[in-house]
């Protein structure tokens, strides 16, 4: 070992040569080639610094702070350059990476619900919330069913109201239902008051032009218990059609005739398309009818041996096309039943 | 029903303006869909005389007018010929706006100016086609407003009357109901007869045979009648209302079906022999020619009016020919009877004729009102022609009106309604309806009923009476007493269809609904590709085209139909399904449904294939879509096996999927003779499942099993089969053949001269997981051999050696 002085000249030869290393490294390894050969644990000043011990205390002081204060300053030089060579990598690397990341991704595009169907299912959902559990039936369907019971006797004129499919059958008269009311006799059939159901179905009716289709959907309604009133039946009506037009649409109660309820009304909501101020769609009268309702008339709850001093009960049907058609603004029914992609995939 | 608001002013006085009658019946429950101003477009056209008419200098076609509203002159360039000077025309002034939308400026035709237009009847769109202009009466005065000269100052409304209301078919039964909303009173004509004729009955006599189904039959005669066209006014009335004049005897008969509601029959006294009439039903059937001209097959039980040599009306629904009022009549029967509604329903609908008056007889016609309107039409049409009318009336069944009592409590009415109405409330409302009442004891009413009221029968009528004439917007709005609701079966399936939309949804499906009813001819051209089986079928007796004559077996056609005609409109990739229901004959009630899902599937497995090419779907796309929903929607385990059973499908490319022991659907490549029928080109993919079949167990709650506290070894080996082996089977066995195997996979299956003729070679991945312990060497060793020697014992699988 030499003198202190040599020995400075040694640390600040190295730093200087350590420094010119680390400023010549193009990459991290050449950077951590110079860190141990100049002053990792095994490089030079470290080297230095282990053979200390032969130096008196005073010249122990002059370069131990000497060479601690060069490795100090390799340190923080190091740290800076390796973190801009890590910098200088990242960038290179990920510009060759660069992804578009305006390509499709892999997956299916999803596809679309039939305007029908999901009207169906919303107000399914709606009565559902207030209370009302789903009921289903035949859609080939008694004559018993779809007409006598529901106080449509034969011969009536009520049956002109709706043109009648007939089916072949050894096994009685049977038709397609003209309406998803037979659900209402069945479930009375099968059970109790209290009832409180919904009946989604298609019903078939001989008629067919841009309004009119032979086949379409119905939701039928049915609360039968002690005390129900026509009153119950407007606000649970109302509630409805907030949910489903969405609030502010007035409504209009208006007298009717159906067989199977008295008193019936026909409802009425204010035209979603013109607001009121008459238009085509409703025929300038302001109000677009939506659907058929009214007390279960006492004749039915003979049908189904209910006693009407004791039980009262509202009833209520609505055409799922109709809606539809007014929600998305569909002018022909016929639409529905093409199935076409390029109409489908606009719900 | 049109009803002229003019001639309902006759029988009402009412202060209500027409929109506010129309406003008000349908608030009241009488639909008034439209309410029309007959001068429309009439504004500016008024009543003129032709002064002279002279060439147009200019044009050989062209006449020159001049013109006067009694006023002013004006010169007229017109078209047509038919006029003369003397006539008076109807002139569009300047500004008029015509009903067929034309507007009247002043203008020059070739170089002559013209200050308005002679109309035709044609252009103010008062007949479908016109030959020259309107020429009006000689004695119309000049500069009136055309509407007032043809009395179109007039609304039309146009009336839906409901089944249940027969009374409202008429200008009475309308007044009537007005009386009843506004309480104002309903005015009948009087009826003055001069019986300056023979005594009636020595000129006919009438007996009623079917007492049941003709209660009442009323009869008047006249003698002496002039044949000849009724006045302009009734004429245009019967017009307006849809009905074509055709003389005065009988257009006084439709005038009063119009205006009373009561169907009425005219018969020429001279033709009938006897004369005398009877009213019953054949015994035997037998043929009658109406007076349309039509030859009727007459079956026993319909009702007939007869003379004494045979039948000469159907009754209720149409006259005969052999009876007919023509231009020699003379004398003349008017019939006004009250048939059974149910009887003259069933005639009218096997005969297929529905006419004016059977519509009305369907419906109820009062029986009290008959001989009214028997006297109505004599002094009506003393009124429109020289009549001697015979001495008094013939009248089977009459006697005094018979009304109906029926019981009725304000306080049921409040029960049913949901709110309060007062007894006065009560008794004025049926006074307004003139339905009297009369306390029987505190709270319970007899309310006595008119006849001409059919729909009035119990007390649930006179509540409704009460409701619609208070007005349902009085009702309140309340809430029923809410109940928890029961939790269906069918509610389940509707969640159950929810889940499927979602899951077919995001897998890039579109929802097709198709009818229900197919097209019969085509499954049966297509049976032996359809396996459709013509026994098992439930057809449609009266279809509405050759379209839809059969409730469909399945949901293929739909769906193939649907493929193709968005293939036509150039879409490439295919995805559709459908939630609907097969139809087919049964034992227990004669005809089963059943809700069946199908799905549809070709083109690209994904849209936007952008790298490494677009791939097509293949059949293990749709196995993989039919057993992912299956698995979403909770069923199984599934055990898809190759089937025949499905002639729609390729055979060897075709499978059912059983669960439990149960076929709850199918799916396979759809057969190349079926997609060329349907002109479609690519393969076609299509899976159908009986979804109450395959939901008909719920997954059961899943029950915590400790998570494994062991690592698992994972395992692959590679095996040659022969090509026929099942790698289902093969899979199933290996996940047996030891309990550590938890899981094993196919990573791999391929062929090839590597392998050998009649081989395959498959890869299979196997997850051993221990229970209780770190599986060693030795145990991976064993389970190995095990599956070696099982899969070599089965199938007659060999191990691969590099």
């Amino acid at each position: 070992m030499g003198t202190s002085a040599g020995t400075s000249d040694q640390i600040e030869r190295l730093r200087a040569e350590g420094l010119a290393a680390l400023a010549a490294s193009r990459n991290e390894s050449d950077l951590l080639d110079a860190k141990g050969r100049f002053f990792g644990k095994k490089g030079a000043i470290s080297e230095i610094l282990k053979g200390i011990g032969s130096l008196s205390v005073e010249e122990r002081k002059v370069v131990g702070s000497e060479a601690n204060r060069a490795r100090a300053e390799l340190e923080s030089v190091f740290e800076e350059r390796l973190a801009s060579i890590r910098e200088q990598e990242r960038v290179a690397r990920e510009g060759l990476d660069r992804l578009d990341v305006t390509l499709p991704g892999r997956c299916q595009v999803p596809g679309h619900r039939h305007p029908i169907s999901q009207t169906m299912a919303d107000i399914i959902s709606v009565f559902r919330r207030l209370g009302f559990s789903v009921q289903g039936g035949p859609d080939v369907e008694k004559d018993y069913y779809n007409f006598e019971a529901l106080n449509f006797p034969p011969e009536h004129p009520a049956r002109d109201m709706q043109d009648t499919f007939y089916v072949e059958s050894d096994a009685g008269d049977l038709v397609l239902r003209t309406h998803t009311s037979p659900i209402q006799i069945r479930t009375m059939e099968r059970m109790r008051p209290p009832v409180r159901i919904i009946a989604p179905g298609a019903v078939y009716r001989s008629d067919s032009d841009i309004t009119h289709s032979p086949m379409f959907h119905q939701v039928e309604g049915l609360a039968v218990d002690r005390n129900i009133t026509m009153a119950d039946l407007k606000g649970l009506l109302t509630e409805f059609c907030r949910m489903t037009f969405g609030p502010g649409k007035p409504l209009r109660f208006r007298p009717s005739f159906f067989p199977f309820t008295e008193p019936s009304a026909e409802v009425d909501i204010q035209c979603v398309i013109c607001g009121g101020g008459g238009c085509r769609v409703c025929k300038n009268s302001g109000w677009l009818e939506i659907l058929g309702a009214g007390m279960v008339d006492p004749a039915v709850f003979g049908f189904v041996d209910y006693d009407p001093e004791e039980f009262s009960g509202f009833a209520f049907g609505m055409g799922v096309e109709r809606i539809a058609m007014l929600r998305h603004g569909i002018s022909d029914i016929r639409l529905f039943f093409e199935n076409d992609i390029r109409f489908l995939s606009q719900f | 029903m049109k009803i002229p608001y003019s001639w309902l002013k006759e029988f009402i006085d009412t202060r209500l303006s027409p929109a506010q009658v129309q406003e008000s019946l349908t608030m009241a429950g009488v639909e008034v869909s439209s309410c029309r101003f007959l001068g429309e477009g009439f504004e500016n056209v008024v009543t003129a005389k032709i002064l002279e008419k002279g060439q147009h200098p200019n044009a050989d076609r062209l006449s020159l007018c001049r013109v006067t509203d009694g006023a002013v002159d004006f010169d007229i360039v017109c078209g047509a010929k038919n006029m003369s000077a003397g006539d008076v025309v109807a002139l569009a002034k300047v500004g008029a706006m015509l009903p067929n939308g034309v507007e009247i400026k002043k203008a020059k035709i070739r170089g002559k100016s013209s200050e308005g237009m002679l109309c035709s009847e044609q252009e103010l769109k008062l007949a479908e086609e016109s030959a020259g202009i309107m020429i009006l009466p000689a004695e119309t005065p000049l500069g009136k407003p055309l509407a007032d000269a043809l009395g179109l100052s007039d609304w039309l409304l146009e009336v839906e009357i409901t089944p249940n209301r027969g009374d409202c078919l008429s200008v009475l039964g309308v007044a009537r109901e007005l009386a009843s909303i506004t309480g104002e009173k309903v005015a009948c004509p009087e009826t003055p007869i001069c019986e300056d004729g023979p005594p009636i009955g020595d000129l006919v006599s009438i007996t009623v045979t079917d007492k049941a189904l003709c209660p009442r039959y009323s009869a008047r005669v006249v003698t002496n009648v002039a044949v000849a066209p009724s006045p302009g006014w009734m004429q245009r009335r019967l017009s307006l209302c849809g009905i074509r004049p055709i003389n005065n005897v009988v257009d006084v008969t439709n005038y009063l079906l119009l205006e009373l509601g009561q169907p009425m029959h005219a018969f020429d006294l001279d033709r009938l022999n006897g004369p005398r009439i009877d009213v019953r039903a054949p015994s035997e059937p037998m043929a009658f020619a109406t007076l349309d001209g039509s030859e009727r097959k007459i079956d026993p039980g319909m009702l007939l009016i007869w003379d004494a040599a045979g039948a000469v009306a159907v009754a209720g629904v149409m006259g005969g020919l052999n009876s007919e009022v023509t231009e020699s009549t003379t004398r003349v029967l008017f019939e006004s009877a009250h048939f059974d509604p149910a009887s003259i329903r069933r005639t009218a609908r096997r005969l297929g004729l529905s006419s004016e008056s059977s519509y009305r007889f369907e419906r109820g016609v009062d029986p009290g009102g008959t001989l009214f309107a028997a006297d109505r039409a004599v002094s009506l049409l003393s009124r429109i022609a020289e009549v001697l009318p015979a001495k008094g009336f013939l009248d089977v069944g009459g006697g005094p009106a018979r009304r109906r009592k029926v019981t009725f409590r304000p306080a049921r009415a409040a029960r049913i309604v949901g709110t309060y109405y007062s007894p006065e409330k009560c008794k004025e409302i049926f006074e307004r309806l003139s339905f009297p009442t009369e306390t029987v004891q505190p709270g319970e009413w007899d309310v006595s009923v008119p006849s001409y009221r059919f729909d009035i029968e119990r007390e649930i009528d006179l509540i409704e009476e009460v409701a619609r004439l208070s007005g349902y917007e009085g009702i309140p709005t309340t809430y029923p007493e809410s109940k928890a609701p029961e939790f269906s079966a069918d509610d389940r399936f509707v969640d159950v269809t929810e889940k499927a939309c979602d899951f077919l949804r995001a897998n890039g499906f579109n929802q097709s609904v198709n009818f229900s009813f197919v097209s019969g001819r085509k499954w049966e051209r297509l049976g032996s590709l359809l396996g459709f089986d013509p026994a098992g079928a439930v057809r449609v007796k009266n279809p509405i085209s050759e379209d839809t004559t059969l409730m469909r077996p399945g949901l293929i056609t739909g769906l193939l139909q649907n493929a193709a005609d968005n293939t036509r409109r150039f879409i490439e990739d295919i995805r559709l399904y459908e939630i609907g229901k097969a139809f087919g004959k049964a034992y227990a009630e004669g005809h089963f449904e059943e809700s069946r899902l199908a799905l549809i599937l070709s083109g690209k497995r994904l849209p936007s294939a952008w790298s490494g090419g677009p791939v097509s779907v293949d059949f293990y796309d749709i196995k993989g879509m039919v057993e992912g929903l299956l698995l979403h929607l909770g069923a199984g385990p599934l055990h898809p096996v190759p089937t025949n059973a499905r002639p729609f499908l390729e055979d060897g490319k075709a499978a059912d999927i059983l669960a439990n022991g149960e076929c709850i659907g199918w799916f396979g490549a759809v057969r190349r003779e079926l997609l060329a029928e349907y002109e479609i080109p690519g393969p076609v993919f299509y899976g159908e499942i009986r979804l109450q079949a395959a939901t008909a167990t719920p997954r059961p709650v899943g029950i915590y099993r400790p998570l494994p506290k062991f690592p698992p070894v994972f395992r692959d080996l590679a095996c040659v089969f022969p090509a026929g082996v099942p790698v289902g089977d093969v899979l199933a066995l290996v996940r047996e053949s030891a309990p550590e195997i938890e899981e094993a996979v196919v990573f791999d299956v391929f062929t090839g001269e590597k392998i050998g003729k009649g081989l395959k070679s498959v890869g299979i991945r196997m997850k051993l997981q221990p229970s209780d312990k770190t599986l060693t060497d030795a145990d991976v060793h064993s389970i190995h051999t095990k599956v070696v020697d099982l899969l070599e014992n089965r199938f007659g699988g060999r191990i691969r050696t590099a």
